[in-house]
């Protein structure tokens, strides 16, 4: 049997590169002449000229972190900020330009929306090219849609909320976001509607040399709940890409919301993400966060536990091979009475690969009898590859449970030994071990992703060890 | 009056989590110190050399360049301890503060030679309304087989200023263990640093601090396993009331050829007041693939009842 | 046809630089239950694991065969498709795989065939409740929170499952109960024909009273100093191996 047959698809698939043809293409650099350039393409209202010539100078101000992988090789000079498809928005997949629906077929998007999602948005480049949502939701008054149709049509909605949860001063490249931002999911759930199905966005990269800044926002109002899933990848090009997406979610009193992504983003992207959740009394926010891609990735997704009784998991892996150095971890802040969090972090090096947990806790002093339990490991599958773990704790009150645990270590020779003994190949061990290793947080996601994250794994471990 | 950015941690994490290094502010760095007199040495079995004035060490990592250079150039009590033997007694140094020793910049060396052991309690002792500085230095070589082991206490007053910095050179199958009481001064500071070069080396801290009053503890603890089957076991303990704040990050790095080493760090932090602080950094550094690591931390409520038995 | 399944010819064996065993020479025909009997540290583990070619185990001379065929370097999966299974004196814990899934995916690398998947958790299901295993565990992790009674009925299990032509039981009576035992050795008589065969190794007497066996060695710093029939068990039994050791 030659399992590689179904992984040599996989690859491909992630790696189509369609040609670099697109409606408008924004010249390379970050000015304020291109940002009012980016504004009077997509029509903005004035405020939000106004909000993305501010951000541009926050971005100015700001300094590059002074901590983490070395981001040094982008410039901002060789990355054309806003690149809008060959494609309006459509309602219906046969609208859509042959080849760029042909890209989401292979990725298999129209296929789930059919059998297991409530809604489906598909992003190429900058702009949303599909936006769709079952008519029973519709009807209960959900709003799904791309963020600057949001902009237009829930004018208040969005001022509210939009960059009110990750303030452009959090760091640079949030900054950065507010200033070229593009693209992007809005999302609202009434109260106590609850979306049983999945809703998802796909945001695909395609142009070289280009960046994406897709701002997702997420209200799920008192009593709703929501699961929303976000997949992301690019083919791989020589010079870097950049992605700087936002991410705030906004939980309301007794509301759910998970949050699932895989990341396979093309090994020459920068990955510097920032996705924060600001949760409501007794509500509950799940993070689920596979993340196979990206040259470099910084990425660590927060809860801020507002309310009392506020809860929220954090359940990610991190898969980082050759040339690729993985900076991803969570952060929460414990802000209120009665408040939990747990975290069950893992991930894998190998081939050179570089991964780091880096995190904070902070349980604040009115943050009595909360609990927070976190629990890290890491698997090293050689010796050339790193894996660091950097977790700050700090605790402002007596009135606590908190404990914090990490492992590193490799596969033993006995477990291997072990599962040889049952007729099973050395390398074949090694992959099993691996998907069990991976196994809770592959668990948490939706079957068909379950599947395709076992796939990557695979498709990673191929020809690494054995 | 010096404004000090001290004891950096060996990576860097974000900023805004304020723990890659401790500032403080308007500390008086004493000028011209007189020579420190109120030493006492009990059941001395060793080659101990005292003297004054200019040392000269070379830290790897150390609380930072002006309190290294201070210890360079003022250094008001200098030991070099030569541990040669197998068998010795037990040995007690005592740094007693008082009116005419108010000031210690002291450089302690301890070189342990094949096949060596011993016990050293290094103390460092003054009246509870007492203001002392005490920036000291303790380096200890241990050579092949060697089995050292040091307890340091700390029993300055908590309107003191305490910064040291602790350097172990770990040769092959050499022990070194060290004991930390951390009691005292209004800021306590301890960068210690290991380097567990030789195959079976093995380095066991154990540390514990009661934080009171207004009192900082800032504990950077760095271990590197460069030696196939190093081991390294951190445990740090400690309680907090009143405004106490500590910080503690400790750093187990497994460099490339330290294969089949392990390191344990374990913290445990009491919490006996709203307004105390604890701020925790536990790393593991890891670019070697054959290894163990472990750490966990902790904090827990009502632990009043057992541990305010310890307070006065 | 000739009935002969495992040949061990003068067999030495390092671990860790040591020299553990030193001219093993055994012989197992189908229908054979074998016991190897001996003191902690005279090698039974040690030829449990030769025979499965464990890399931490280095042979230095002599051979192993399995049904005529060398197998002394094979790979210890291509061995075990050849029919061999070990239970482990400690079996290993994978996290996040499950027992079902464990088991279907080893019984079909062993038999080359896919296996279909509800007759599969049928014969589990009843293979499990034969052996006192509460049926709920085949979706557990494999061996992980497992206690060691369990592990080691979990070992029989998947004896059961993947069905070998010779199976080698390395301790696997050792710090079980009375009931626990019942159960092993009930599992064995379940797994026994007369196309298979058993090889026990153990230190103690007990999984005997309830068990045939046809032969036992005795087995003393590396060598085989004695072989007889289950007499001779008892009589380990009783004088323990004071004799053996002397004579050594």
């Amino acid at each position: 049997m030659k399992k590689s047959n179904i992984e040599e698809i996989n690859r491909n698939i992630y790696d189509i590169k369609n040609k670099d043809e697109y409606d408008f293409k924004i010249k390379k650099g970050l000015t304020a002449e291109i940002i009012n350039e980016i504004s009077n393409q997509k029509n903005d209202p004035d405020w939000m000229r106004e909000f993305r010539l501010k951000a541009l100078d926050v971005y100015n101000q700001l300094e590059l972190p002074s901590w983490g992988p070395d981001i040094s090789e982008l410039n901002m000079n060789e990355i054309a900020t806003y690149v809008r498809p060959k494609s309006k928005l459509n309602s219906s997949w046969e609208d859509v330009p042959e080849d760029i629906k042909n890209t989401f077929d292979k990725l298999g998007i129209p296929e789930a929306e059919k059998t297991s999602l409530a809604g489906v948005g598909a992003q190429y480049d900058s702009e949303v090219v599909y936006h769709s949502m079952k008519e029973d939701l519709i009807k209960q008054g959900v709003i799904y849609t791309d963020m600057e149709t949001a902009v237009r049509e829930y004018p208040d909605l969005v001022k509210e909320h939009f960059m009110k949860c990750v303030p452009v001063y959090d760091h640079k490249f949030v900054a950065l976001h507010g200033a070229v931002w593009s693209g992007g999911s809005f999302v609202y759930v009434p109260k106590n509607v609850k979306v049983d199905i999945p809703l998802q966005s796909y945001f695909r990269l395609n142009s070289p040399e280009s960046g994406q800044f897709e701002h997702t926002l997420i209200i799920v109002d008192e009593g709703a709940s929501l699961h929303f899933i976000e997949g992301c990848s690019a083919p791989k090009y020589n010079k870097v890409n950049l992605h700087a997406g936002c991410v705030e979610l906004y939980v309301k009193d007794n509301a759910y919301l998970r949050y699932s992504t895989i990341e396979n983003w093309s090994k020459n992207m920068l990955n510097l993400n920032t996705k924060k959740a600001i949760v409501g009394k007794n509500a509950g926010m799940d993070w689920v966060s596979g993340s196979f891609g990206s040259k470099i990735s910084m990425l660590y997704p927060m809860s801020i536990l507002n309310g009392e009784g506020a809860k929220t998991e954090y359940t990610g892996i991190s898969f980082a091979g050759k040339g690729q150095n993985l900076d991803n971890g969570f952060k929460v802040v414990h802000n209120a009475k009665n408040t939990s969090s747990v975290v069950n972090a893992k991930s894998i090096s190998k081939n050179g690969g570089v991964c780091t947990y880096r995190s904070l806790v902070r349980i604040n002093e009115n943050a009595k009898n909360s609990k927070c339990t976190v629990s890290c490991e890491s698997l090293m599958l050689d010796d050339i590859s790193r894996s660091d773990t950097i977790p700050t704790n700090e605790i402002k009150t007596d009135e606590v449970e908190f404990s914090h645990e990490a492992k590193i270590g490799k596969i033993s020779d006995k477990t291997i030994f072990y599962l040889m003994s049952r007729g099973i190949s050395e390398e074949d061990a090694k992959a099993m071990i691996v998907r069990g290793f991976a196994y809770p947080i592959s668990k948490e996601l939706p079957v068909e992703y379950a599947v395709e994250m076992n796939n990557l794994i695979n498709l990673e471990l191929e020809g690494a060890i054995g | 009056m010096e404004n000090l950015k001290l004891n950096e941690t060996p990576i860097r994490t974000a900023r805004n989590f304020n723990i890659n290094n401790i500032k403080l502010e308007n500390i008086e760095l004493p000028e011209v110190i007189q020579d420190f007199k109120n030493l006492k040495i009990t059941g001395n079995d060793l080659k101990i050399d005292i003297n004054s004035r200019k040392s000269n060490c070379n830290l790897s990592y150390g609380l930072g360049d002006i309190l290294t250079n201070q210890i360079n150039e003022k250094s008001n009590c200098n030991l070099k301890i030569m541990v040669d033997k197998k068998e010795n007694k037990e040995t007690l140094i005592e740094f007693n503060f008082d009116e005419k020793n108010e000031g210690l910049i002291d450089n302690v060396e301890i070189t342990a030679n094949e096949e060596s052991s011993a016990t050293i309690i290094i103390k460092y002792n003054s009246k509870s309304i007492q203001k002392c500085y005490h920036n000291g230095i303790i380096k200890t070589i241990a050579h092949k087989n060697s089995n050292i082991k040091i307890i340091l206490v700390n029993l300055l007053s908590t309107i003191s200023n305490n910064f040291i910095s602790i350097e172990n050179q770990l040769e092959e199958s050499s022990k070194v263990n060290y004991t930390i009481v951390d009691f005292g001064g209004k800021n306590s500071i301890t960068n210690y640093y290991s380097n567990l070069v030789g195959d079976y080396s093995e380095n066991i801290v154990d540390t514990v601090y009661l934080g009171k009053e207004n009192q900082l503890f800032d504990l950077n603890y760095i271990t590197e396993l460069k030696g196939k089957n190093a081991n390294v076991n951190m445990e740090i303990q400690g309680a907090l009331k009143d405004n106490a704040i500590k910080h503690f990050k400790g750093t187990i790095d497994f460099k490339k050829g330290s294969k089949k080493s392990k390191g344990n760090e374990n913290e445990f932090c009491f919490l006996l007041s709203d307004k105390a602080k604890s701020l925790g950094l536990p790393m593991l550094l890891c670019s070697e693939e054959d290894v163990e690591g472990n750490h966990a931390s902790s904090a827990r409520k009502n632990w009043r009842k057992r541990i305010i038995l310890y307070y006065e | 046809m000739s009935d002969k399944l495992l040949e061990i010819n003068n067999l030495y064996v390092n671990a860790e630089e040591k020299e553990i065993l030193k001219g093993i020479n055994l012989s197992i025909n189908k229908g054979e239950i074998h016991v190897i009997m001996g003191p902690n540290g005279s090698g039974k583990t040690t030829t449990a694991n030769a025979i499965l070619n464990n890399p931490m185990y280095k042979k230095t001379s002599g051979s192993i065969s399995f049904e005529n065929e060398d197998i002394t370097n094979l790979k210890t999966d291509e061995i075990a498709r050849k029919g061999v299974f070990m239970s482990f004196q400690l079996p290993e814990e994978i996290p996040g795989v499950s027992v079902v899934n464990f088991l279907k995916y080893a019984k079909n690398k062993i038999t080359g065939q896919p296996v279909k998947i509800f007759e599969f958790k049928d014969e589990l299901k009843k293979c499990m409740e034969e052996l006192n295993i509460n049926p709920e565990y085949m979706e557990r992790s494999l061996n992980v929170g497992f206690s060691g009674g369990e592990k080691k009925k979990n070992e029989i299990l998947q004896m059961l499952m993947l069905n070998p032509k010779l199976t080698i039981l390395d301790e696997t009576d050792s710090g079980l109960d009375v009931d626990a035992i019942k159960t092993v050795s009930k599992g064995i008589e379940m797994f026994k024909n007369k196309e298979n065969a058993v090889l026990i190794i153990t230190h103690n007497t007990k999984i005997l009273h309830s068990l045939k066996v046809d032969y036992v060695h005795v087995l003393v710093n590396g060598k085989i100093v004695k072989t007889g029939g289950q007499d001779l068990a008892r009589e380990i039994e009783n004088e323990g191996y004071e004799k053996y050791k002397v004579e050594e």
